[in-house]
């Protein structure tokens, strides 16, 4: 592989190019799915290719799977073509300068997924199963293993040299449950397939599937009986694996420079967050700190260094509810005159990289669960991600959970169905009054963001602590 | 690379010799994409792609095992298969699974294949994409947006049962954003343009059509939030459509009671003008004839005249009920999604859109939709919000655009009140999986909006 990544930067290196850079990725995946006692998938997967990109008059890329010497000098002459018809409607491309590295990392792990015997996890995930099967309204039992080994090299005509090992894991479970009139789902430890980390396999083993299996499909169950969600306004606190989703769609996707700039205008949309607001929006409240953080230990959007060769670092891009920064290319950078943030990455080896989230986390606040829940003389604690909808310039959303706790008088009273909540980003966030603190915050990950044309799927983190909102319009629609 | 159908076969004969496990299947997709990126009028992103994936199911009895790989090495395709039936002999089985499909008759006989959208070249994409960006210019827009992308995909599905297809289609897509800027205000415009030609591509329609809609956007307005009538551009009925598909069309999903068609079978679930379908084999459509098991693909008449019909089946999900069949709609397998109907048309009506303006009181043009969600699935609400043009119509006139609207909509109830079906019908990528739909305008009465935004 080595030999391969010397030979193509030594071909790039040999053109008359602005800019290039190889990078070149083996990718391994694993995928358990068990439903209703039986195995619905078990599949493996592997794919190495690279991916090539030049300025050359304008932007360049191509990609390939043929790994050998004249595949490689035929994908950048694919490559250059293709800067060279860009260049027919291109401005000149300024790259912001950075650190120039050559270096390692592995993802710090215990225990290497792949290594685990495909028997024990099947067993393990059949148990699961088995611990769900406890109601007949329960029509569907589901849950799953996921990891991800990938091993990536990246070269650039700067003198970049950079090798990664990642090792990502993670899974979940959840029901569908009906008695004819209504249907409704319930997941632990969130929805669409759980939770996962940058770790090993006893990342897995922690979260503690089987012990959870009963109790979340009896509250499936409970969910057919449960009252709708009132309509109104009211104050509400968000869980972690909701909170996490809020943080994703409306400071992640704004923040990215490139949205901000418009280069996703046709497609995932702008961004409210433009240029000209840089350190003069207020975004929230003084309580609203949110950071960009490759660095953070376990998150599923943790690295050593990007798809351009930049070092993962911390980036503040809300600070005392001020909005003061972007996650950035250096492209981008160059462009706005922000800091590098260290972003840029592909989905797999055959994409183009493109400013993705990495961890971006809610910092705790000073509150605890208990005592925010305590503190609330009405309100609804939204559970489980089920609907999410958010306009292109990221302000009018729309979430809906899997389910919400009444509370009233400072205790949990009721559960309830369907509930959903609405609002403007930046109000919302102004409203935000409590922020848990460290011993609730929890670094959730989310495998399936997407973004681009042609489509990426990204895999990102998202730390937070519960957190209140106040006066929030919540139970929308006609039920 | 190497990548014939010829090549195909070879892999998948070596490797049913080398198979152990009482069934395989070998499913080869090879996809070369080309796209073109455009943003405030520059070209920014510009990629060619070209992968292979081989995917080996291998089986015994009922227990199935799948592994995958992108290469094409002898090693690589022989460990990738010992690990499928490795995998599978870890099972315990599935009952319901009742062995690979055995091969059928292809009635549908169509290859969607255009040499010249095959052969487009980078340069012919950053020249249309420059003649856009100059028009928008001359037009007083400095801001466009959008992507040409042209597309050859590759289908080779083979198995120990005789099967053996292998088909390839050619797509092209183009989409432009224009953005209006005006005494800092913003009109926001949009067009797109699908077909397996890309001669077919008329980009100039493209672009003025956006720039129009972007320059008739500006200064809007907000309204209050209730019911309205509206009249839907195709592209915002195929987000619905979309959305009716994964939450309703499946048979997997009326079988697990997640679907809004259980238990409505023969009963008249929305307007009787509402025909939708999946046929790969009408004009309007492109893709491949069989689905990834390499089942030939039938017309499935989802909505007949209203009336909740049939859904679309995969062979696991046939075998789990009495004399049913595949009816060729298989995702690449094992799928949590699967089966899916790809190739989805909605019947076509007698208005124009014009008429259907003309025809309202008091209404709401919709361009598209952004963000949809399902609120709930099995009621079949659907939430999201208007994109790039939304006009209110007053007294059978646009009389100004709006701030985009989120609705909040049981699907079933919006078309049961359809009013008026265009006569016209537009073809639109689904975005993920090769999927088409093809769809018309929509007049619907009693729109249900929730919300609103600031632009």
């Amino acid at each position: 592989m080595r030999d391969l990544v010397e030979f193509g930067i030594d071909e790039l290196e040999k053109k008359d190019i602005q800019y290039g850079d190889f990078r070149l990725s083996e990718i391994d995946m694993e995928v358990i799915n068990v439903k209703n006692g039986t195995v619905e998938a078990i599949k493996s997967s592997e794919s190495k290719g690279y991916g090539i990109r030049v300025i050359d008059g304008g932007w360049g890329f191509a990609s390939s799977a043929d790994l050998t010497e004249q595949g490689i000098k035929n994908t950048i002459k694919r490559a250059r073509k293709i800067a060279r018809a860009s260049s027919k409607a291109s401005e000149p491309i300024e790259l912001k300068e950075v650190e120039i590295h050559q270096d390692s990392y592995t993802t710090p792990y215990k225990k290497d997924p792949f290594e685990i015997d495909l028997e024990e996890k099947l067993e393990y995930l059949l148990d699961v199963d088995e611990g769900m099967d406890i109601d007949e309204k329960i029509k569907v039992r589901k849950c799953n293993f996921n990891a991800w080994k990938t091993k990536k090299f990246f070269a650039s005509t700067e003198g970049a040299r950079i090798e990664q090992d990642l090792i990502k894991t993670g899974g979940g479970l959840s029901v569908n449950v009906s008695d004819g009139e209504d249907t409704q789902t319930r997941s632990y430890p969130n929805s669409f397939g759980g939770d996962y980390n940058s770790r090993g396999y006893e990342f897995f083993e922690n979260l503690e599937l089987l012990e959870h299996a009963e109790e979340t499909a009896q509250e499936g169950v409970n969910l057919l009986d449960a009252e709708q969600c009132p309509e109104g306004e009211m104050d509400i606190i968000l869980n972690t694996n909701q909170l996490a989703l809020q943080v994703h769609e409306s400071c992640g996707h704004p923040t990215e420079l490139d949205r901000a700039l418009g280069t996703e205008a046709s497609y995932a949309g702008t961004s409210f967050m433009t240029p000209d607001k840089l350190n003069d929006l207020r975004y929230g409240s003084d309580l609203v700190n949110l950071v960009s953080d490759p660095t953070a230990v376990g998150g599923l959007g943790t690295f050593g260094y990007d798809d351009e060769g930049v070092k993962a670092k911390k980036v503040e891009l809300i600070k005392d509810g001020m909005f003061v920064g972007y996650q950035a290319s250096r492209e981008g950078a160059a462009k706005v005159g922000t800091e590098v943030s260290g972003s840029m990455r592909a989905d797999g080896w055959k994409n183009l990289p493109l400013v993705r989230m990495t961890n971006i986390n809610l910092e705790p606040g000073d509150w605890s669960k208990k005592e925010i829940i305590e503190e609330t003389d009405k309100g609804i604690i939204f559970d489980g991600i089920k609907s999410w909808s958010i306009d292109d310039k990221r302000l009018n959303f729309q979430f809906g959970t899997e389910a919400g706790y009444l509370v009233e008088d400072g205790e949990i009273t009721d559960l309830i169905k369907n509930p959903t909540y609405t609002g403007i980003t930046y109000e919302f966030w102004r409203n935000c009054d409590a922020i848990a603190g460290k011993e609730d915050w929890i670094l959730h990950g989310v495998p399936n963001c997407g973004k681009g044309e042609p489509p990426q799927t990204m895999q990102v983190g998202h730390g937070c602590a519960p957190s209140r909102f106040r006066d929030i319009r919540v139970g929308v629609g006609k039920w | 690379m190497v990548g014939s159908e010829q090549d195909f076969e070879r892999i998948s004969e070596k490797l049913e010799k080398e198979a152990r496990a009482d069934e395989i299947e070998v499913r080869i997709i090879k996809n070369d994409t080309a796209l073109t990126r455009y943003a405030n009028s520059q070209i920014h992103q510009n990629v060619g792609q070209e992968d292979v994936d081989v995917s080996i199911r291998a089986v015994f009895d009922n227990k199935t095992g799948a592994a995958s790989t992108n290469s094409l090495e002898l090693d690589s395709l022989k460990r990738c298969l010992s690990k499928a039936e490795k995998i599978a002999k870890y099972q315990e089985g599935d009952p319901d699974f009742k062995g690979l499909p055995e091969t059928k008759e292809q009635k549908i006989v169509k290859e969607n294949y255009v040499k010249d959208t095959a052969k487009f070249t980078p340069d012919q994409r950053a020249q249309k994409v420059k003649e856009i960006i100059e028009m928008a210019s001359n037009e007083g827009i400095d801001r466009v947006y959008g992507a040409f992308q042209t597309q050859v995909q590759n289908l080779f599905v083979a198995n120990s049962n005789g099967v053996k297809k292998f088909s390839r289609f050619t797509s092209a897509n183009l989409t432009t954003t224009a953005i209006a800027d005006w005494d800092n205000d913003q009109g926001f415009g949009w067009s797109e343009m699908c077909s397996s030609n890309v001669r077919d591509i008329d980009h100039m329609q493209v672009g003025k059509t956006a720039v129009e809609k972007g320059l008739n956007n500006l200064n809007t307005k907000k309204i209050d939030l209730g019911e309205y009538d509206v009249v839907l551009e195709p592209l915002a009925v195929q987000s619905i459509l979309m959305y009716m598909d994964m939450m309703g069309f499946s048979a997997k999903k009326v079988q697990e009671e997640r679907s809004f068609m259980k238990g409505k079978f023969g009963e008249q679930i929305m307007d009787e003008q509402v025909n939708i379908y999946d046929d790969v084999s009408d004009p309007d459509m492109i893709g491949y004839p069989f689905d990834y098991e390499g089942v030939p693909k039938e017309k499935v008449e989802i909505i007949k005249d209203g009336v909740a019909n049939e859904v679309v089946y995969d062979s696991y999900t046939a075998g789990r009920e009495e004399d049913k069949e595949s009816t060729g709609h298989a995702l690449p397998m094992p799928s949590p999604m699967s089966p899916l109907a790809m190739n989805l048309l909605m019947d076509t009506g007698e208005y124009s859109q014009e008429e259907m303006i003309e025809e309202t009181d008091k209404g709401i043009l919709v361009t598209r939709f952004n963000y949809c969600r399902p609120v709930h699935p099995v009621k079949g609400i659907l939430t999201g919000l208007t994109r790039d043009g939304t006009w209110l119509i007053e007294d059978g006139e646009i009389k100004h655009p709006l701030k985009n609207l989120r609705f909040t909509q049981n699907l079933l109830e919006a078309f049961n009140n359809i009013e008026g079906i265009g006569k016209e019908r537009k073809l639109f990528p689904m975005g993920f999986y090769p999927a088409y739909f093809a769809a018309p305008a929509l007049k619907i009465n009693d729109f249900n909006f929730t919300g609103t935004t600031e632009f």
